[in-house]
């Protein structure tokens, strides 16, 4: 079934080509679109669901790329010839083999799909969890003008996303991940007609530029450095270079390079510090892209990228570092944004930055499985949140402000049940799906290796697991618990008032257009821009922060014409009512999966001191990914263990030779298990621990403080024990987090606004998320538009200056030449004619009929005489002989 | 009498019979010439004797085209005896035709301009250079 | 250079067909029907082309007069078609004095350069392959074999004979064509046409005025933009 993959990304492209071509030309139904949307993707899933089983039964450990079988390729860019100039003394310095390779290459890119145990984890969650915002969606945007179009852009990006991790190459990477941006570009515009979409869809264009500018750097560089962008080839080359490490001979080379390129990629598309600004503006887009893209796909494609070129960020200690400090940094940065905002969007937005700077920095200590892991339980419960969020702001009429929401437990208890899994699986609480992923970061960042100071990061990730649960506390409150807001708000009020009327503007605007067009919805002034810095005065229940508000309520609605029902009267019926059906159901399988799906990577602590389950361990099934900068392999062994592998292969191999000669009909199947499946799915042969506190360093030098390291040797020596107490320490944080929200939006209302007031200058910053787009417009934006304004002026004054001179001084030229012309050539022709005229006219006024034919019968005459000049007294001879020829005959 | 028909009977039964037999069966280069000066001469005649102006035009495409054909069959057989550059001829002819392509749409602007303000295509009812 | 065999038959039945068919051209008292001949006639020349050897500028003559030039001129005749002549009211031919003078002297020419010709035709070279024809032809079979065609071939050396010595004029010729282009638009545009253009000259709408082809609210929005376009420079100066 693993042959089949190249059809996963080619059917979503099919579903959204029809849709996207046919539906409107068709006008297809509601109907017929999503099931085109919803059919494409989850025979995509089935099919990717099929190939993993078979591919993990068949070939792991080993990657399968479709071109090496021949199930499908394509030479995408045929021969080139490369001269490796990159890299030259580490190639020298990793020696043997690789000089041997040569200075020069033919760059081949192949247009083939790879599965592999990373490949594969993306492909179920891009297509599981697509398959459920697919569902949602056909539920969220129903009555909207632009159905098909909003389908076929969800297509289209489900497919880009697909050609990004199923890719074999640097290339098609590259292809996926413009492909994804400009996918994210159009779905953030969908409003295109509201200034803010707009805005903010050009904003995460083209924050995602710089970074796709550097990832197109590092991808020059591999290309210049190995000669080839197929994975498989470039990570193999990759392996034999020298680490360059902070105390070795190189502490930043060509490796470091590459990495760095790539992580400013990495950074644009997962929102990290600097470029993480566009993701909280990209909630401008309906719920379910929020969801699909800003959750739990594509802002992911960093950490794939990331995990895929580990071998390269593992050559690279400094860049480890990076990865780490950077991803520490925005984790806790986002959390305290998120804390304050109102917007619910908002805060989800904030708090997919915060977890995906967790990610990173389980990348940036060396653990990239762990930081897959949580990406994987992420996508579960953040979509999961954000299609909540959706089917509360559905259910209060597109009001996001959580100001004026509270109480609506009541009102939608199953999208509340399915929010409380979510929000207690992101909180880290036992045993829900973020408690594995996220208990092993902080684990991991503790006992890192890699990088020094592994205490520091722990430090500021536990202070940002904090936050977040304070922040999805207090959202779970001002959204479900307590007063019942909405009714209070619209009871009455200035701000309703005008609110009422702006509905109501906008619905006759929308009833009176045929077709989305900018003129469709009233705009908004610029004052009503997201983002602009808000008082904080206007923080109190119901004041002009409204104006924010009542944007969001009156453009991102749906047509008015909304069967549903409720879209009709906002401020008259204005009790919440439960979802429909195609909406929960998603919710509900997105629950079930929050809950339970942590359950894969499961702490050795709780089974024993070890990685349980063989290949459904997502640490064992990850493990051939990595590469071990301690041995210089993939997977990881310790050198012991690596040489015993190597032993068994001897072996088997050995083995494999006799039973070659015995019989030819050993199946290949059970001769790969042998080697392969057998020795590694013995991953749990070690305890973590035990690999940890035995393993070389991996960027060898001497062991540094280790907070691990300490609290093991604290307990008595034992791993188990370090352990538990890391442990033990998450849930309390969790736990503190909880019971602070609980005591500032539940027990005592009052706190927020005192304490606002008494940590005035943080809650300021917070809530205005440290003027960071403040300062970004300042610096860059401003300067852009100046620089901008500066060539135009030069444009204007200076080249077009220059034409018009041209052209004055021809005019002023052509005067001269013109008066000279009437004066003198004029006086001398008219002088001629007047002097024939008086001499000879009566002759040439004859000869003058005005009759072209006559002129050309005078040209016929030149002709025939030039003929006879040449050849007339030749001719006249002949005749001459002819004629006194015949007169001799004759007589 | 008999003296009287003897440059026919030459004609008829001489080397002269022979050649021109020769001639038509295995045509060269002067046969080429020969067409493309008739043509021309086809030309010259329409240019010379229509009135409509339209007709004056295509007949000068047709001393173009005479002009085409020597060019060619010149090149071909500059190419078959060795000599001087064999594809020049037809590059010239590819001026010709560009060259024959904007005569004719600036011509044929000419003509609509001159209908739509003299009512008329007839040469000789265009007589302003006799002022 | 001599045709042999089939070719000769070829070449008299082309040529004879563009003969006739541009003498009909000539004589035709419908203008429809002389382009039709005309274009008989270019079609039987491109025969000849072919027969030469010049694949490349017979398949250009089609293209560009048959397909090109002869599509304009009946869009013309058909602009402009009068149809007196047809109805036997307008003469056909100039006056007779002007038709039998131009039959003299074009007789004269031709009779002259057939002269010319003949006279030339024994000093022309010696065909270089006659003296090995079949050797000739069967170096182009083993051409044909090798999927070579004489005709790409024959296109080759003339694209890189027109770029190599022929890059100016080439260059020249599209110039011109660009020229003929905007000339030809300029000059088929009507005098309301050429007052909705923005840069229009004052002394062209005063004339247009005096003429009386012009309503008073054109001249008046022509007028205005004769204005804006002198505010328009004197803002500039």
């Amino acid at each position: 079934m693993h042959r089949y993959i190249w059809l996963v990304p080619l059917l979503p492209l099919l579903g959204a080509a029809v849709n996207g071509l046919l539906g409107r030309r068709f006008r297809f139904s509601e109907r017929l679109v999503g099931s085109i949307g919803v059919g494409s993707v989850a025979l995509a899933f089935l099919i990717s669901l099929a190939a993993v089983v078979s591919y993990g039964q068949n070939v792991w450990p080993r990657p399968y790329v479709t071109s090496e079988d021949g199930a499908f390729s394509y030479t995408w860019i045929p021969g080139g010839a490369v001269e490796l100039t990159q890299g030259e003394a580490e190639r020298a310095r990793a020696g043997g083999a690789a000089a041997a390779r040569g200075q020069g290459s033919v760059l081949d890119v192949e247009w083939s799909y790879q599965l592999d145990a990373l490949s594969s984890i993306f492909m179920l969650i891009i297509t599981g969890v697509g398959l459920c915002i697919f569902v949602f969606a056909t539920g969220y945007m129903h009555g909207d003008k632009g159905f098909y179009r909003f389908f076929a852009y969800l297509g289209l990006f489900m497919f880009s996303m697909l050609v990004l991790v199923m890719g074999s190459n640097f290339m098609m990477m590259f292809v996926g991940w413009e492909g994804v941006g400009l996918c994210s570009y159009l779905l953030i515009g969908y409003y295109f007609d509201r200034r803010e979409a707009g805005d903010a869809s050009r904003k995460a264009f083209i924050t995602n530029r710089i970074g796709d500018f550097g990832f197109a750097l590092a991808v020059f560089a591999v290309i210049a450095t190995f000669g080839t962008t197929q994975y498989t080839a470039v990570f193999e080359q990759a392996s034999s270079f020298p680490v360059e490490t902070m105390l070795g001979a190189t502490t930043w080379g060509i490796m470091s390079w590459i990495a760095l390129g790539l992580f400013v990629g990495a950074c644009g598309k997962s929102a990290q510090i600097p470029l993480y600004v566009w993701l909280p503006d990209a909630m401008a887009g309906p719920t379910p892209v929020s969801a699909l893209i800003h959750a739990a796909t594509m802002v992911t494609a960093g950490l794939y990228m990331v995990t895929r070129c580990n071998v390269i960020f593992q050559h690279s200690q400094a860049m480890m570092t990076v990865v780490a400090v950077v991803g520490a940094l925005t984790a806790l940065f986002a959390a305290t944004v998120g804390i304050t905002q109102n917007d619910i969007k908002k805060v989800l937005a904030y708090s997919t930055v915060s977890q995906l700077g967790f990610m990173f920095l389980a990348c940036g200590v060396g653990a990239f499985v762990v930081g897959i892991f949580h990406v994987m339980t992420h996508a579960f419960f953040k979509a999961l949140m954000f299609l909540g969020a959706g089917s509360v702001i559905h259910a209060m009429h597109h009001e996001q402000d959580m100001r004026r929401m509270g109480g609506l437990r009541k009102y939608m208890p199953k999208t509340y049940w399915t929010f409380f899994a979510g929000w207690l699986a992101i909180c880290g609480v036992i045993p829900f799906s973020g408690f594995w992923s996220k208990d092993e970061i902080l684990w991991n960042a503790a006992s890192t290796e890699y990088v020094s100071g592994g205490w520091l990061l722990w430090l500021v990730a536990t202070l940002a697991a904090t936050c977040t649960a304070f922040y999805m506390t207090r959202l779970m409150a001002l959204t479900f618990w307590g007063k019942e807001r909405f009714l209070e708000v619209r009871a009455g009020g200035q701000a309703d008032e005008a609110h009422a009327q702006a509905y109501a503007d906008g619905e006759a605007a929308a009833h009176t257009a045929e077709s989305p067009s900018v003129g469709d919805r009233p705009h908004h002034g610029p004052e009503e821009r997201v983002g602009a810095a808000h008082a904080l005065e206007s923080a109190a229940l119901g004041e002009p922060e409204g104006v924010d508000a009542r944007g969001h309520d009156i453009h991102d609605r749906h047509d008015p014409g909304d069967a549903a029902g409720h879209g009709h009267h906002p401020h008259g019926s204005v009790l919440p009512h439960e979802s429909p059906r195609s909406m929960w159901v998603p919710l509900a399988a997105l629950a079930v999966l929050a809950t339970v799906g942590g359950l894969v990577g499961i702490s050795p602590a709780f089974a024993g001191g070890a990685h349980v389950g063989g290949k459904l361990n997502i640490v064992n099934w990850l493990d051939p990914v990595i590469w071990n900068p301690a041995t210089g392999q993939f997977g990881k062994h310790t050198p012991a263990q690596v040489s015993a592998l190597a032993a068994r292969d001897k072996q088997t191999a050995g083995h494999e030779a006799a039973r070659q000669e015995g019989s030819h009909s050993a199946p290949l199947a059970t001769r790969t298990d042998d080697e392969h499946v057998a020795p590694v799915a013995g991953g749990e042969h070690a305890p973590s621990g035990g690999e940890h506190a035995e393993a070389p360093l991996p960027y060898g030098g001497e062991t540094r403080f280790n907070l691990a390291h300490s609290v093991q040797h604290l307990l008595g020596d034992s791993h188990a024990a370090a352990e538990w107490f890391f442990i033990v320490v998450s849930l309390l944080v969790a736990g503190f987090g909880i019971w602070l929200g609980f005591l500032f939006y539940v027990w005592r209302p009052h706190l927020p606004e005192l304490w606002a007031r008494r940590l005035g200058p943080l809650y300021r910053a917070s809530f205005n998320k440290y003027w960071v787009d403040e300062l970004y417009g300042a610096l860059f934006t401003r300067r852009t538009m100046d620089a901008a304004r500066g060539v135009y002026a030069t444009d204007s004054r200076v080249i077009d200056g220059a034409v018009n001179g041209a052209a004055w001084l021809t005019r002023q030229l052509s005067r001269f030449t013109g008066n000279a012309d009437r004066l003198v050539v004029d006086g001398a022709v008219n002088a001629v004619a007047g002097f024939v005229k008086l001499l000879m006219s009566p002759l040439f006024r004859a000869a003058q009929t005005g009759l072209t034919a006559n002129y050309g019968l005078a040209m016929l005459l030149g002709l025939v005489g030039a003929v006879g000049l040449f050849f007339g007294p030749e001719i006249w001879d002949n005749l001459k002989s002819v004629i006194g020829n015949m007169f001799a005959f004759a007589f | 009498m008999n003296s009287l028909f003897t440059p026919a009977l030459l004609l008829l039964q001489g080397s002269m019979l022979d050649n021109m037999s020769e001639g038509v069966l295995r045509p060269d280069l002067s046969k080429f010439l020969i067409i493309a000066a008739l043509l021309f001469a086809v030309g010259v005649a329409g240019v010379l004797t229509r009135r409509n102006i339209i007709v004056i035009f295509m007949s000068i495409e047709l001393i173009l085209n005479a002009a085409n054909l020597n060019f060619i069959a010149f090149s071909r057989y500059l190419q078959e005896t060795g000599h001087a550059n064999a594809v020049a001829g037809q590059v010239f002819t590819v001026f010709i035709i560009v060259v024959a392509a904007a005569e004719a749409a600036i011509g044929l602007g000419l003509v609509i301009a001159l209908y739509r303000n003299r009512e008329t295509i007839f040469v000789d009812k265009i007589d302003l250079l006799k002022w | 250079m001599v045709l042999h065999g089939w070719e000769s038959v070829f070449f008299w039945v082309f040529a004879l067909a563009a003969l006739v068919a541009g003498l009909l051209t000539v004589m035709a008292r419908n203008a429809v029907h002389s382009a039709l001949f005309l274009i008989s006639a270019l079609i039987s020349v491109a025969a000849l082309f072919v027969l030469l050897g010049a694949e490349f500028i017979a398949g250009v003559q089609i293209l560009v007069y048959v397909g090109g030039v002869m599509v304009l001129f009946l869009f013309v005749i058909m602009l402009v078609n009068v149809g007196a002549e047809e109805r036997e009211q307008e003469e056909l031919f100039n006056r007779p004095a002007q038709v039998t003078a131009a039959v003299c002297f074009a007789a004269l020419l031709v009779f002259g350069l057939f002269y010319a010709i003949n006279q030339s035709a024994g000093r022309f070279l010696p065909d270089a392959s006659e003296e090995a024809p079949a050797a000739a032809r069967g170096e182009r079979l083993r051409r044909a074999e090798t999927r070579v065609s004489n005709i790409s071939e024959d296109t080759q050396r003339v694209g890189s004979s027109l770029y190599r010595y022929g890059a100016l004029p080439f260059e020249i010729a599209s110039v011109l064509l660009l020229v003929a282009i905007v000339g030809s638009v300029l000059l088929a545009r009507t005098a309301k046409q050429e007052l909705a253009a923005d840069d229009v000259d004052p002394l062209a709408v005063s004339d247009l005025s005096a003429a009386g082809e012009l309503t008073p609210a054109e001249i008046e929005a022509a007028a205005r933009r004769a204005h804006a376009d002198d505010v328009w420079e004197q803002s500039k100066s």
